[in-house]
């Protein structure tokens, strides 16, 4: 199991009220899994992809990655372990302006200490998987939106994690460009035997799922196993 | 070029007004310290060289003199302390003149006009000290010379003296009795200190002895081949006039020339003051533009930290922003500060210091060693000024700088 949450709670203070925006969430993600997770605005999805990358700290419970807990890691441990073992795309692509397509790829794998020659071995091999071997060295303003999200699926799997966590990855895409980042990521899921976890409120991103779980008011349910696109 | 370095140079050039504005700023600061400590430089070496022209290199004398006991001319230096004295002297390779000199007053009669006056007794024959090249009309004195003297260009024009002329001064002997003496102008100098060229006269060392009816002197003034060693060669004389057991004390020109200790302090504080304010300038502006800079990356920062850098690499990485940033501006006003210095230097532009009588060139002293102190301060100033908002961008909370706009 690459992935596990225990009583999860996440409770936000607004003044003097609670806002409770996780209620206990238990959830389990194995090796080369695709799954989605599907809710509505408010519903608590962002929150909980935060947790599990290790960049929030939650209230009670606790977040297993390879079994191993979390909560009590210092910020230098939680950010040695989001760089080896977690890899992150986001809603609006997130790439550093003053780079080009390959500086952006190639910087997760600076922060390892790779050699030279190695970081261009390993960029150059996700660009070409991602089609974009030819734009490798234009900048992210050079570049549509669909071919900036695919640069940051690359920079999000080239230090070879094992779960990559994507928040709306197709919200500021058009529909078809969606899917194609969608079929892009579920390939490289089966290729590279890399676990997803993609949160969304577009129902067209589940069609890709191997398995759905609905989140509503800070609960899980599970949709069940599907065969996913 | 490595990422980490690249990143922090790209984001210079990304709001290239604003690099602009903090460049400019930076280089303006830089120009300044750089052309003030020019002109304190050169000032400082114009006055060392005229006051080591004016005292030679170090003095002796009776440690009765330098305490200034001077009642009864118990300091003067007898005639055969004298000779044991030069022959120390002579056995030092960085001596290269040395002068036997007698000071006294009296008062300088015309058949108009009269004036007190400070005479400098010396043997011309030996050129410790370089008041021949002061000489502006007539000539110096010479070996051979017995009753003439140079006087300066304030006391000529008051007492309406020329080349040639003559004059009486009158003085009291060592034994307090009243002497007269005619003296004829030899040459008349300038120093371009009307207080000086008021009051001091030169005069062969043999005209003043016998004015004062001693062969004794004040002192021994010694010059040696390179300034930078005086202290050296002081303490050298020093030993060795101990260990012959003479009861004589060196001092240098330092020690003797107050007022050039007076000048450099406040030159020293006038350009640390300078340095102070300019280097908060550049602080301030500097840390006003950065902020704003790091501020609109805070997203940026957001997700660098997701992907696992940490605070440190964070924090260097804007820092390292801020010492190029600091390190361009500073080499562009180092720059820009010579070549403003080379244009200004051309101009030939004087001003009259107090108590001088003609203007002299303000000069700035451009060597690339005094652009250093500039240099490294402007760099300074700018990476102090990135550590706070550095800190700040390096302690940010990552899902709210995730969350930022």
């Amino acid at each position: 199991m690459i992935l596990q949450t225990k009583d999860l709670t996440k409770i936000y203070r607004v003044g003097k009220e609670e806002v409770p925006a996780l209620r206990g969430v238990n959830f389990e993600l194995d090796v080369g899994d695709f799954v989605v997770i599907n809710g509505p605005s408010g519903s608590g999805k962002t929150t909980f992809l935060n947790l599990i990358a290790c960049i929030d700290k939650p209230t009670s419970g606790e977040v297993f990655i390879e079994g191993q807990p979390t909560s009590q890691l210092s910020e230098g441990q939680l950010a040695e372990l989001r760089k080896r073992k977690i890899g992150l795309v986001f809603q609006t692509f997130n790439l550093i302006p003053v780079l080009s397509a390959f500086e952006n790829v190639e910087y997760p794998l600076l922060l390892l200490g790779l050699s030279r020659a190695e970081r261009r071995r390993r960029v150059m091999a996700l660009l070409e998987e991602v089609g974009l071997k030819d734009l490798a060295n234009r900048r992210p303003d050079e570049l549509s939106g669909g071919q900036r999200q695919r640069v940051a699926i690359a920079r999000a799997l080239v230090t070879d994690p094992k779960l990559v966590l994507a928040d709306e990855p197709t919200a500021n895409l058009d529909s078809e460009t969606g899917k194609q980042v969608m079929a892009i990521m579920r390939r490289l899921n089966e290729e590279h035997h890399v676990a997803f976890l993609v949160v969304t409120h577009d129902p067209v991103v589940t069609q890709y799922a191997q398995r759905t779980v609905k989140i509503r008011d800070g609960q899980l349910f599970d949709g069940g196993r599907t065969n996913g696109a | 070029m490595e990422l980490k370095l690249l990143i922090p140079l790209r984001n210079l050039l990304r709001n290239r007004r604003r690099t602009l504005l903090s460049l400019a700023i930076i280089a303006l600061g830089t120009a300044m310290i750089y052309a003030v400590r020019g002109y304190v430089d050169e000032s400082m070496l114009n006055i060392r060289a005229g006051t080591v022209r004016q005292f030679g290199n170090f003095q002796i004398a009776s440690p009765l003199l330098w305490a200034e006991k001077t009642e009864n001319f118990q300091y003067l230096i007898p005639p055969e302390r004298v000779s044991q004295i030069a022959e120390i002297l002579r056995t030092i390779p960085e001596v290269t003149a040395y002068t036997a000199q007698l000071n006294l007053s009296g008062l300088a009669i015309t058949e108009r006009k009269t004036k007190v006056v400070r005479a400098t007794a010396l043997e011309p024959q030996n050129r410790a000290l370089d008041y021949n090249d002061l000489v502006e009309r007539g000539s110096g004195l010479a070996p051979a010379d017995r009753a003439t003297v140079l006087i300066g260009r304030t006391l000529a024009e008051e007492l309406q003296l020329q080349p040639g002329s003559f004059f009486t001064l009158t003085t009291t002997t060592v034994d307090g009795a009243y002497n007269v003496g005619p003296l004829q102008v030899a040459g008349i100098y300038t120093l371009n200190n009307a207080i000086v060229e008021r009051q001091l006269i030169f005069m062969p060392l043999g005209y003043g002895q016998t004015l004062l009816d001693t062969p004794g002197v004040t002192k021994i003034i010694v010059k040696i081949t390179n300034i930078d060693d005086t202290d050296r060669v002081a303490a050298l004389v020093q030993r060795k006039l101990t260990e012959a057991g003479l009861d004589f004390e060196v001092r240098t020109w330092e020690q003797l020339a107050e007022f050039y200790r007076q000048i450099r302090g406040f030159f020293n504080v006038l350009f640390g003051f300078l340095t102070i304010a300019v280097s908060v300038l550049v602080f301030f502006i500097v840390l006003q533009v950065l902020t704003l800079s790091f501020l609109e990356r805070t997203r940026e920062v957001g997700t660098i930290r997701a992907i696992g850098t940490k605070r440190y690499q964070v924090f260097l990485m804007f820092f390292m922003e801020s010492v190029f940033l600091g390190l361009l501006g500073s080499l562009i006003g180092i720059a820009g500060g010579w070549l403003a210095g080379q244009g200004f230097n051309a101009l030939g532009i004087g001003w009259t210091p107090p108590g001088a009588i003609e203007p002299v060139p303000v000069q700035l002293r451009l060597e690339l060693g005094n652009a250093l102190w500039p240099f490294l301060i402007s760099v300074m100033a700018t990476a102090f000024s990135a550590l706070y908002p550095a800190l700040h961008s390096a302690r940010l909370n990552v899902v709210e700088a995730l969350a930022s706009k």
